[in-house]
């Protein structure tokens, strides 16, 4: 037994009492019908989730939950089985097994379908240290915590009297997680994770407007206090709330529209990141199936998505399937390279798995997702980029987003923004949704600035009913004929 | 009506124990649940997830007007007791809440009404029965017509589920439902482009699901309808929501009623009580009393007892969605924090009548993205669908946004369907809009 293995099978008997042999037993069971074609690994999973809320001034009803799970997962060529159960024994984790290992019965015909002997991956000790933490967030003082998140409404509430009410929350998410596999893999990680959230509530007459900041990432909980970090929060949530008091309906049809820096990048996880997940591109569904190679963008755009970022929201040491995260470069200078990949999907297209298997829980099992996805800098100045705009839309928050894998059509709403008219800020407008298509939307892409930055660490993606944390980012960018979806037309 | 002995027994240790260790009231809700998803693709069997064991037991604490919430899924004993003893300490950090406490007791629910919410057919179904239900959902898409070029694949899921809800004011309720869900999903395509329809279909009980080839028959329905899709200009035309539409704006129009977002004065009905707030046609109802409908239920959260409300009477605004602390903030009796079997009163009119008395606008069966604001009830999203011309479905459209603002599209609700079914808790017929803008070339 190597290191790796050694401290994982320390940590699965102080959590779940459980020792490596009986895992053994568990993975013997599951690969019972078909030992030598069939996969099988076992996810544990121990968490601690707290919560803090304040609102009108009051902590309220502040939480805790403890959860304790595995789900077990057998593969056979294409097909999957998984069971989870939310209270782990050897007794529950064998019947889960036994219900995984059902799918061994449609296997269907396994000759022209890569099976999954490869062990490259067995043994693999754990990659990357990118969020050890000194303080556990979780082992602060309450009383440090009420009181931050206290200053944070005071700061808010000072910025302007039309500030009527702040809700600040707090997320302290720490779990640890232990992979053991049927190549003889067993590996754990430690993921802590911490969540700020400040929304400002602004009113002037019968105008209400709400606005929204935050951060975290697997930080200490020192991170906010760095820099005043939590001030400025406050005042930005504040200061946006009361400006879109009096901003104009935003218009609608094409335009240029300049993105800012950061949580827009959110643009590039919808249009192209999603797009380019394995599971869509093997079953030949996505917009960019088969489009490897090809020009996907404008030459000034490469988009990266690297899972070893240290403390960023969307880094993982190991993915959900104990495969090292890494850095893929999914676009460069506007073609196309390649897709993410879990392991399962990797095998059946032939590749290499890239990390970013990952689930929401033990409840689910894996596929590919992203971890934390950017488009890379570029030349220009942000001031540059807004100067070269006669009529255009400035779009600085966005809420979200959404897209159709299969037409590549997205969606994303701006929730405040500026006219830029001969190349000057003027006025702000109100929300207004954006849309394009990916594999024609980047394409548009005229100008990229030097200010890449990720978000502040506020970023969850829903795919399939399971969410994960992700980071998004990007420079400032141009794109030309942009659809807007205002109400003035 | 099936109910559960097992956890009631738990439930009433939880709480003997919490008012042991100090607590001056308690409650605990506990989930059990059994499921299996069965999911086929291109006519083998894809993916089976099944449920080992699912758990969770949720409790809340309160030292007067200080409380607390914890949740596990470890439920021996003696780790509970200590989760107990944690919850009261978290509590003791919370500053005192005047309007926090259980609901007040002339609120819960004495009689539990039987709703028919369990079907025994459905745990009886074979797991191979389940495989060829699926496989004929997503037959009956393929084949449907050549252009249906693959497939996402269909699902059947099936569920059972105990719900056990006790308080330390002497309410104890429990609950067996169920639920079986069948839904494919397949892709379209004319050449270049490819298009995805999806269509499904929830019921608690297994005979009042559509036959597997009905619901393959409208996912591939859905995916057709969107091939060769064009744009259309900017402009400012009435827009018709097909039910699966009207039924997503219900639920946003409905998370504008939450009990916290009224007392934060966060949400553009705050204070609309008793006011005019849409055209004198619309009528939305909230009754968790039908039996046999997926909302329904015996009881509301914290045994509060379950009543059929009317929340908009031909376009007055009537009542919220509040749980106890939103009531109490607000000097009203609580109802219940969530909606239940939420729908809009049919009309008159049969969808095609209402498509025909449109001379240009746009037939509404897709959107995407947040796009809704509920503080100010701004609304904007991506949408595609089929434009209407002289009153006929012409060519459908897509890569276009569709925005107003909710309080401008209620008043100018012209027209609502007669076409109202329940295919999920929240459902409308369709419903015509007088104006809305395009976003377009």
């Amino acid at each position: 037994m190597d290191k790796a293995n050694e401290s994982a099978a320390q940590q699965l008997h102080k959590i779940f009492g459980l020792t490596g042999s009986q895992l053994d037993r568990v993975l013997a069971h599951a690969l019972r019908l078909n030992p030598k074609q069939a996969f099988c690994d076992i996810y544990l999973e121990a968490g601690v989730l707290e919560f803090l809320t304040l609102d009108e001034r009051i902590l309220k009803n502040p939480s805790r939950s403890v959860s304790k799970g595995a789900g077990v997962r057998v593969v056979i060529g294409d097909k999957v089985g998984y069971s989870p159960t939310d209270h782990v024994t050897f007794t529950n984790l064998r019947k889960a097994a036994g219900i995984a290992a059902d799918i061994c019965q449609h296997a269907g015909d396994l000759s022209s379908v890569p099976v999954n002997t490869d062990s490259k991956n067995k043994g693999a000790v754990q990659a990357h240290d990118l969020y050890s933490l000194q303080n556990s967030p979780l082992g602060m003082p309450l009383s440090e915590k009420i009181a931050l998140l206290q200053s944070i409404d005071a700061a808010a509430r000072a910025y302007d009297p039309r500030i009527k009410n702040v809700t600040v929350s707090l997320a302290v998410d720490e779990r640890v997680i232990i992979i053991a596999t049927s190549l003889g893999n067993l590996v754990y990680d430690k993921r802590p994770m911490l969540r700020l959230n400040v929304q400002c509530l602004a009113q002037e007459g019968q105008r209400r407007e709400t606005a929204k900041r935050g951060g975290g990432g697997r930080v200490e909980f020192s991170h906010f206090l760095n820099g005043e970090l939590w001030q400025r929060y406050a005042t930005e949530a504040a200061k946006e709330a009361v400006d879109l008091l009096n901003a104009e309906a935003a218009p609608a049809g094409e335009m240029t529209v300049v993105l800012g820096n950061g949580w827009p990048g959110v643009l590039i996880h919808e249009a192209v990141g999603h797009g380019l997940e394995g599971d869509y591109n093997r079953k030949g569904s996505s917009a960019f199936s088969g489009l490897v190679g090809q020009k996907v963008a404008s030459p000034l755009c490469t988009v990266i998505d690297d899972g070893t970022m240290a403390n960023k929201r969307g880094s993982l040491n190991i993915d959900d399937e104990g495969t090292p995260t890494g850095r893929t470069v999914l676009i460069e200078n506007g073609v196309l390279q390649g897709y993410l990949q879990d392991q399962m999907n990797a095998r059946l297209m032939g590749v290499a798995a890239t990390g970013n298997g990952r689930r929401e829980s033990y409840e689910h099992a894996p596929m590919p997702r992203m971890a934390n996805t950017y488009l890379a800098g570029g030349q220009s100045t942000p001031e540059e980029i807004i100067a070269s705009v006669k009529y255009g839309l400035f779009a600085l928050s966005f809420p979200g987003g959404q897209v159709d894998i299969t037409s590549g059509d997205f969606t994303f709403s701006t929730s405040g923004a500026y006219l830029i008219e001969n190349g000057k800020l003027t006025r702000m407008v109100k929300g207004a949704t954006l849309i394009g298509n990916g594999p024609k939307a980047l394409h548009n892409v005229s100008m990229v600035g030097n200010d890449v930055s990720l978000d502040e660490g506020i970023g969850t993606c829903g795919k399939n009913n399971q969410d994960v944390p992700v980071c998004v980012g990007m420079p400032t960018v141009r794109i030309d004929r942009v659809t807007v979806g205002g109400t003035r037309s | 009506m099936k109910t559960s002995t097992k956890w009631e027994e738990l439930a009433a240790f939880v709480l003997k124990e919490a008012k042991r260790l100090g607590a001056s009231d308690c409650e605990v809700t506990i989930i059990d649940y059994e499921s299996v998803d069965t999911s086929v693709r291109l006519g083998q069997v894809e993916e089976l997830q099944g449920v080992a064991q699912g758990l969770s037991l949720k409790l809340c604490v309160f030292l007067g007007k200080k409380s607390a919430s914890t949740s596990t899924s470890d439920v021996r004993r003696r780790p509970l007791t200590k989760l107990i003893r944690e919850t009261i300490a978290l509590a003791q950090y919370c500053p005192e809440d005047e309007f926090a406490g259980l609901p007040e007791k002339e609120l819960l629910a004495v009689k539990i009404p039987d709703l028919d919410l369990y079907d025994p057919a459905i745990g009886a179904i074979s797991p191979s029965k389940k495989i060829d239900i699926a496989k004929a959902a997503e037959a009956a898409a393929m084949s449907s017509d050549k252009r249906i070029s693959g497939s996402e694949g269909a699902t059947f899921s099936d569920m059972r589920r105990t719900f056990v809800y006790a308080s330390s004011q002497g309410f104890i309720g429990s609950l067996v439902t169920s639920t079986c869900t069948l839904s494919a999903v397949v892709i379209a395509s004319d050449g270049g482009e490819m298009k995805v329809g999806s269509w499904g279909v929830k019921n608690c009980k297994f005979a009042n699901l559509p036959s597997a080839e009905a619901i393959g028959a409208k996912a591939a329905e859905r995916a057709l309808q969107q091939l060769g899709a064009k744009r259309v200009k900017s402009q400012v035309v009435p827009v018709v929501f097909d039910q699966t539409m009207a039924s997503r704006l219900l639920s946003q129009f409905a998370s504008a009623l939450a009990g916290n977002l009224i007392y934060q004065n966060s949400s553009f009905l705050a204070g609309k009580v008793g006011m005019q707030i849409a055209a004198t046609n619309l009528h939305v109802i909230d009754d968790p009393l039908i039996p046999g409908a997926l909302g329904s239920s015996p009881f509301r959260k914290q045994g509060l007892v379950s009543r059929k409300r009317t929340i908009v009477d031909a376009g007055k605004l009537e009542g919220y969605f509040l749980d106890p602390y939103s009531a109490r903030k607000l000097g009203c009796k609580a109802n219940c924090g969530d909606t239940s079997n939420l729908y809009i009163k049919p009309g008159e009119q049969t969808p095609e009548e209402i498509i025909a008395s449109v001379p240009c606008g746009l037939y509404l069966t897709n959107v995407s993205g947040p796009g809704f604001k509920v503080v100010s009830g701004a609304y904007s999203l991506g949408a595609s669908g089929i434009w209407i011309e002289n009153g006929k479905l012409t060519y459908p459209v897509n890569a276009i946004t569709v925005a107003s603002t909710l309080p401008q599209m209620l008043a100018g609700l012209q027209s609502i369907g007669n076409d109202l079914e329940f295919r999920s808790s929240i459902n409308s017929p369709t419903l015509k809009f007088e104006s809305m803008t395009i976003g377009g070339e």
